[in-house]
């Protein structure tokens, strides 16, 4: 009797699965350059499971997707789906082997309507085809149907609601036969109640032998969805564990699953402090940018200080970082240095406050990759350095030689194009730019990222040497290791608010657990 | 891995080389098969030709080092003709007086491209496409599409028509120094390097503390004026001011910018190469006037002359990456 019902069809379905596993990854490699994203990662997908994958950013989880998707081909290591070992997958093998991904930002053409957008994706491609309209639409309900989602095939995309791309985009999966879908941080953009409607479609998906393989950070929808998780750190696959035993209940807890995404041995070793902290340099106060979601953020850094700034992708630091340099002026609230209110409507207004800004997006908003590396540097004081308005290409070389050899800059000299020089030395450019306006408070977003481990240990130690010449400092960093090893106090950000200000050297668990939003995930269990 | 150097080393020195060429074979040929060609007085008379699309050609070039591009600067021509006409034989202004209005009445039509382009953020190739029409149709107006202004005043037709001591055309002095002064402003200044960077990148320039609207703004605004200046320069040669005046002089001003090497993408470009580029399109014009050649030849050579040279800067520079791979080829080989 039991063997009838669904639960059951669930069980054997997952037994079946053990045996020939949907989607198998055994020993995946892929670097970028010196940065090796995945390092030989295994795991399997079972037929109507929901397998979570959890890591930190810059773990690995996109570069992951992306293989399984087959926009990149790994370096080394094989990929057997549903038994068959596949050479070489390109996105439409992927496609064609029934693997879907659902992203973020549902990827649909905005001007077509719904089913226009379903026959682009599920009927055949060639050139002279005729298009059976009644057909198409016919197929689109269906397939609308079985998503459970009240939508006219004639509507337009762009007339969607977020969650609703969302449902069209898993229709169109289910439509191709998809056996694996991918969902990327589905419920990133969703209410609670579209929330749960996603999870509903989930469990039906799962119910009907679909493997799904869910990336979020909310940690209790982990709990309330997933059959087993695994961890990715470093590129390295932690782990694959159940989430609940035989008889429905929890086999790990948050706090287990938060270790084993941040155990990393701190195995770098930054620069110590030594020196003291002096008075004031920036208090803000209750500072909000509806337009970039800043939300009322409050903090204070000294001279000398460093304060980091921790959280997820999508948490608001860089946002905030914006706001502060004048790039999207505030709404409201207040900023002083050394204690005057200043008004920050451009970055103009910034850099004359003695503001600097290294952002995170350096081939695009860090240097000028088609300009010298001496125009780069000066370009920030160009009428300070030259005191209004000819150009003197004599103390723009001496600026540039000067910061080349203080920043230990490798290029081939100040005539280098920016765009020649490795990722750490555009950074130092960077830097360099900012350093030449001689700032009181330096706001770094990203210093180090995809920088070699070299080039960051420079970095880091200018930094600290930075903040010891009496500059206050913001750390704006998405590695962990990096922020509790040189912040002086850590701030953590939340959905566009700073929700925790912690000690330097803080427990990483402690930062992260803020980061997730642990501390209020317990009352949101079983949503 | 191939180290600092070669990536992108200024490429206008080649474009320039490539059109002093031009120009030296021009006046060889030229020189034999025009009748009076090589000789002072035509020299200077190229000069004075030259003087309009010259003016317009200069000022373009800030305009594309930003990136952006102004079509609207032969109509602006046509409407600050008729307008000065207008003002000096209508409103009965003396002409220094209606001479100065008619200045302003380009900075003004480069300030409302300006206002679109950087309060609105359209882009600069529709926002001057419309301007194109507007000021045109605003010419044809203002004329009813048949008055014509003529009998200026000799101490204005003077100034284009007019000689200096040896020669000299009247409208040289005005035409050198101003060409003067965008090469001083595009090379020498902050305010030129500013150009360059929004040009390369406008956020990377928004990033660096440069007020790139501001930037962008005056570019237009002054090839306005550009455009102003011209108008008065062309009504005082010609002697009359129609409101078809300057009819597609905006397309031989980008012309001679994009020859003389300025990146139409913005960055990189030459306010000298602009006036080689300008100095080769007028010698051809005139060369084929004196060797007796139909006109509409000098349409054609002058396309064939673009075309060309874009081409053979195209296959340089993929000449040149493909000495460069093969020596990267050859030195990564070496060591195994």
């Amino acid at each position: 009797m039991s063997r009838i019902d669904l639960p059951s069809e669930v069980e054997r379905n997952a037994e079946r699965g053990a045996e020939v596993p949907l989607l198998r990854l055994t020993g995946v490699t892929k670097s970028f350059g010196a940065v090796r994203a995945l390092k030989g990662v295994s795991f399997e997908l079972r037929a109507g499971e929901v397998h979570a994958l959890l890591g930190e950013n810059g773990a690995g989880k996109s570069t992951l997707i992306k293989v399984i998707t087959g926009a990149h081909a790994p370096d080394a290591g094989s990929i057997e789906i549903a038994g068959q070992s596949v050479m070489s997958l390109d996105p439409a093998q992927a496609h064609r082997l029934g693997i879907a991904c659902i992203y973020q930002q549902p990827a649909l053409f905005p001007d077509l309507t719904v089913a226009e957008n379903l026959g682009l994706r599920l009927e055949p491609s060639t050139a002279w085809r005729r298009i059976d309209f009644a057909q198409r639409r016919a197929r689109a309900v269906e397939l609308l149907r079985r998503v459970g989602a009240e939508i006219s095939p004639d509507a337009e995309v762009r007339s969607l609601s977020m969650p609703e791309q969302q449902l069209v985009e898993i229709a169109c999966a289910l439509g191709a036969g998809a056996r694996v879908i991918l969902m990327d941080e589905p419920t990133a953009s969703l209410t609670r109640r579209e929330v749960e409607r996603l999870f509903e479609l989930v469990r039906d998906l799962r119910r009907e032998g679909v493997g799904i393989l869910y990336i979020s950070h909310r940690l209790e929808e982990i709990f309330a969805l997933a059959d087993r998780v695994t961890v990715l750190r470093d590129g390295e696959s932690v782990g694959t564990r159940p989430v609940r035993d035989a008889r429905g209940r929890p086999t790990l807890t948050e706090s287990e699953l938060i270790r084993s995404m941040v155990g990393r041995e701190l195995n770098q070793l930054y620069p110590p402090r030594a020196h003291g902290i002096g008075e004031v340099v920036v208090s803000v106060r209750n500072l909000s940018c509806a337009a970039s979601g800043v939300c009322a953020v409050s903090l204070e850094i000294r001279s000398g200080e460093i304060l980091g700034l921790a959280g997820l992708v999508g948490a608001g630091r860089t946002e905030l970082a914006r706001v502060l340099f004048g790039l999207t002026p505030a709404d409201s609230g207040e900023i002083r240095i050394h204690g005057a209110v200043v008004m920050l409507r451009s970055p103009r207004d910034a850099m004359e406050q003695g503001i600097a800004y290294v952002p995170e997006d350096r081939r695009r908003h860090g240097v000028i990759l088609e300009m010298p590396v001496a125009h780069n540097v000066s370009l920030a004081v160009l009428g300070r350095l030259f005191r209004g308005v000819w150009l003197k290409p004599k103390p723009e070389q001496a600026l540039a030689l000067d910061l080349i050899s203080r920043l230990g800059v490798t290029c081939a000299g100040p005539q280098a194009l920016a765009g020649s020089l490795s990722g750490g030395n555009q950074q130092k450019v960077a830097l360099g730019r900012w350093l030449a306006t001689q700032p009181r408070w330096l706001i770094l977003d990203e210093p180090t990222q995809g920088v070699d481990v070299g080039a960051k240990g420079e970095i880091h130690k200018l930094i600290r040497d930075l903040a010891a010449s009496g500059l206050a400092v913001l750390l704006i960093s998405s590695d962990l290791p990096e922020v509790i090893g040189m912040s002086d106090r850590i701030g953590v950000m939340r959905d566009g608010r700073l929700v925790e200000v912690l000690p330097g050297g803080s427990n990483a668990s402690t930062v992260m657990a803020a980061a997730l939003g642990r501390s209020d995930g317990d009352g949101k269990e079983g949503v | 891995m191939s180290t600092a150097i070669s990536v992108g080393k200024p490429s206008w020195w080649r474009s320039e080389f490539f059109l002093v060429g031009v120009l030296l074979l021009e006046i060889a040929i030229f020189s034999r098969t025009g009748s009076n060609f090589a000789t002072a007085i035509n020299a200077l008379e190229i000069v004075r030709l030259s003087a309009e699309i010259g003016l317009l050609a200069v000022w373009m070039t800030p305009v594309v080092l930003t990136g952006g591009i102004d079509l609207s600067v032969g109509s602006l021509l046509g409407l600050c003709a008729v307008c000065f006409g207008k003002l000096w034989r209508d409103a009965g202004l003396p002409w220094p007086v209606a001479a100065a209005a008619t200045l302003v009445l380009g900075a003004l039509g480069g300030g409302l491209n300006a206002m679109l382009i950087t309060r609105l953020r359209l882009p600069p190739l529709i926002v001057t496409l419309g301007s194109l029409s507007l000021f045109r149709g605003l010419a044809e107006a203002i004329t009813r599409g048949v008055d014509n202004f003529t009998g200026f005043p000799s101490g204005f037709l003077d100034w284009g028509q007019g000689y200096l001591v040896g020669g000299i055309p009247a409208q040289a002095p005005v035409w050198i120094a101003v060409a003067a002064g965008v090469i001083v402003l595009v090379h020498y200044t902050v305010f030129g390097r500013a150009l360059r960077a929004i040009g390369h990148s406008p956020e990377g320039a928004r990033y660096a503390g440069i007020a790139v609207n501001r930037c962008v703004a005056w570019v237009y605004v002054l090839s306005g004026t550009a455009a102003g200046l011209a108008a008065l320069v062309y009504v005082a040669r010609v002697g009359q001011a129609k409101a078809d005046a300057g009819t597609g002089y905006e397309l031989l001003a980008i012309t001679a910018v994009v020859l003389g090497g300025t990146s139409i993408f913005g960055g990189t470009g030459s306010v000298w190469g602009t006036l080689l580029g300008v100095a080769s399109l007028a010698v051809l014009r005139n060369g084929l006037q004196l060797s007796d050649q139909p006109g509409e030849l000098a349409g054609i050579l002058t396309g064939v002359l673009l075309l060309g040279a874009l081409s053979a800067e195209v296959g340089f520079k993929k000449f040149s990456a493909r000495r460069r791979a093969s020596v990267t080829l050859a030195s990564s080989n070496s060591p195994s």
